[in-house]
């Protein structure tokens, strides 16, 4: 892939790339499927928040909450699922990385379908619970919400430039700022990325029949994250979040578009900040210093901590 | 425009530790007030529907610790900010005397596009106590010496003004809202997908 981006190009992005090497992480029997991870912050963390990419996403979309979060201690994991089919599968595969990775119970960061996906793993692992808090950015309930149920049992056929043209459509609003532009920039060179069975299988998962019940979740900490401009989703589906999901703190972005940890990285790090705060000092805290204590000021980036990363050979096969 | 956008405003406490800004927001959001005093730590936010001249808007009310100076928040904590709440103790004179330096830095901090008509809100609070230190006469003197920032005295704890207080705040927070959309915030604005405009926003396409 050839990167042209601003943000592709940025000094963050290149530290991040340089610092944190990606993982392949096998966890079916099929061995071509790998996980994508960057896994950042100390290793003594054993309730990590790990992302979850939209559709269009790779792993590094995360790569500003990697490296701003892991500055206050705080151990990130940006996971990218290989292809998966159905709900089940997905659910299946993420329970057996979560247990290769040893970790208990994760807090779960997810952006749209990633979002959705992370509702629908804490409902089918409530009994033995495995997620011990979300952050929900721009996402959704009930993939009714999409047009596509009809066309969701042939995604699997279309070639891959028609897949990525059905996305690019979404992209754009009308009103953008520059970081915007960047966000929407980088995004499409991940897209552009990814392969037709990646790309189809997500799909398919994003507008395949289902939805979440609700009540199963009402006991987690939830904080809803969507930003108010025009972006992907309508205000009538922001709204049935709020309704699902009552306990939840809303942390509503004035502006962003469709991707804002990319767009307003630091907003959405001081709203998981703020979230994962109430964690503190428990077993399920994310982080291995307190993340009440505000940093000293200084004008320096926050970049320097993010030494902890897993020198671990880099495909693991799990048989 | 048929149907108005929902207004966000993003309202931002400031004041000495003390002086009741946690305490202010929790009467305001959750109707509860306690004489216990906790600490507030780092900054944090409660968000709260209310009506202002006919329309529904979102207050993201923004508490903060008063100790940790304006630094270690960083720009994201103001950014878009609507209205700032200046508050003070009306029993402890000094205060009073730090609100000057509170909406200088916060004006250093924020750089409001417009600095002489950001609107500001200040409070005199815990009137309901014998103690009074810093008189009426001389809260509004100062006030109006700063561009004529409306002043309220309230009680956190016996409810007084606060409900008041809100609403003007909401409603020029709200104004300055609308200005800052008219001006449009976005200098370096790319318009895209000119004949999309009409595209049916309930009917959402994919998630990207
Ligand atoms: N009598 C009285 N006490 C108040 C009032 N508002 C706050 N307090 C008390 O003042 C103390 C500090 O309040 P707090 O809201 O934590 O101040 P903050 O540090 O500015 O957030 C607490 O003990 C409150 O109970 C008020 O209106 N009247
Ligand atoms: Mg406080």
């Amino acid at each position: 892939m050839s990167c042209v981006s601003e943000l592709s190009q940025s000094n963050e992005y290149l530290s991040f790339r340089s610092s944190i090497p990606l993982r392949k992480i096998v966890v079916d029997s099929d061995g071509s499927k790998a996980w994508r991870i960057f896994d950042s912050g100390p290793k003594s963390v054993s309730c990590p928040l790990i992302c979850l990419p939209p559709v269009s996403g790779t792993a590094d979309v995360f790569f500003q909450q990697v490296l701003g979060l892991a500055a206050r201690g705080v151990r990130v994991i940006a996971a990218e699922p290989p292809p998966y089919w159905n709900m089940k599968e997905w659910c299946d595969g993420f329970k057996r990385l979560i247990d290769y990775l040893e970790l208990d119970k994760v807090h779960v960061f997810g952006a749209s379908l990633g979002g959705f996906i992370a509702q629908k793993f804490a409902e089918v692992t409530s009994n033995c619970p495995r997620v011990a808090s979300l952050v929900l950015c721009n996402t959704f309930t009930d993939t009714s919400v999409f047009e596509y149920h009809d066309s969701a049992a042939l995604f699997w056929l279309l070639p891959s430039l028609v897949l990525k043209r059905m996305l690019m459509g979404n992209f754009t609003t009308d009103k953008l700022d520059k970081r915007m532009a960047e966000a929407i920039d980088f995004m499409v060179e991940r897209l552009e990325s990814l392969n037709q069975s990646e790309l189809a299988s997500r799909l398919t998962l994003n507008c395949t029949p289902c939805y979440i019940k609700p009540q199963a979740l009402l006991h987690l900490p939830i904080t809803v994250m969507d930003v108010w401009d025009e972006c992907a989703l309508s205000s009538r589906v922001r709204e049935d979040l709020y309704k699902s999901y009552p306990h939840a703190k809303l942390a509503h972005l004035k502006s962003g578009g469709n991707f804002p940890y990319l767009s307003r990285s630091d907003e959405v790090n001081l709203h998981l900040l703020i979230h994962l705060r109430q964690f503190d000092g428990t077993d399920l805290s994310a982080s291995y210093i307190s993340l009440h204590k505000m940093p000293a000021p200084t004008n320096q980036p926050e970049e320097g901590t993010v030494s902890y990363f897993n020198q671990r050979e880099k495909v693991v096969k799990i048989s | 425009m048929s149907s108005r956008k929902k207004a966000l405003l993003k309202v931002i406490i400031l004041g000495d530790s003390g002086v009741g800004k946690t305490s202010l927001m929790n009467q305001f959001v959750n109707k509860k007030f306690s004489n216990q005093y906790k600490a507030t730590i780092g900054a944090d936010f409660l968000t709260k529907e209310v009506i202002v001249d006919d329309r529904i808007v979102t207050m993201q009310i923004w508490d903060t610790a008063g100790q940790e100076r304006f630094q270690s928040l960083g720009v994201a904590f103001y950014r878009g900010a609507d209205c700032c709440v200046l508050v003070f103790d009306v029993t402890a004179p000094n205060t009073f005397k730090s609100l000057e330096s509170w909406r200088d830095e916060f004006l250093i901090q924020a750089s409001p596009r417009d600095p002489d008509n950001f609107p500001f809100v200040i409070l005199g609070n815990k009137i309901d106590l014998d103690n009074r230190a810093v008189s009426a006469k001389r809260a509004q003197q100062w006030c109006q010496s700063k561009n004529d920032i409306p002043y309220f005295e309230t009680s956190a704890k016996e409810a007084v003004n606060v409900e008041l207080a809100f609403q003007t705040i909401a409603r020029n927070a709200l104004a300055q809202e609308t200005e800052a959309e008219l001006y449009n915030e976005f200098p370096d604005q790319i318009k895209l997908n000119a004949n999309d405009n009409g595209r049916n926003r309930d009917g959402d396409n994919c998630a990207c």
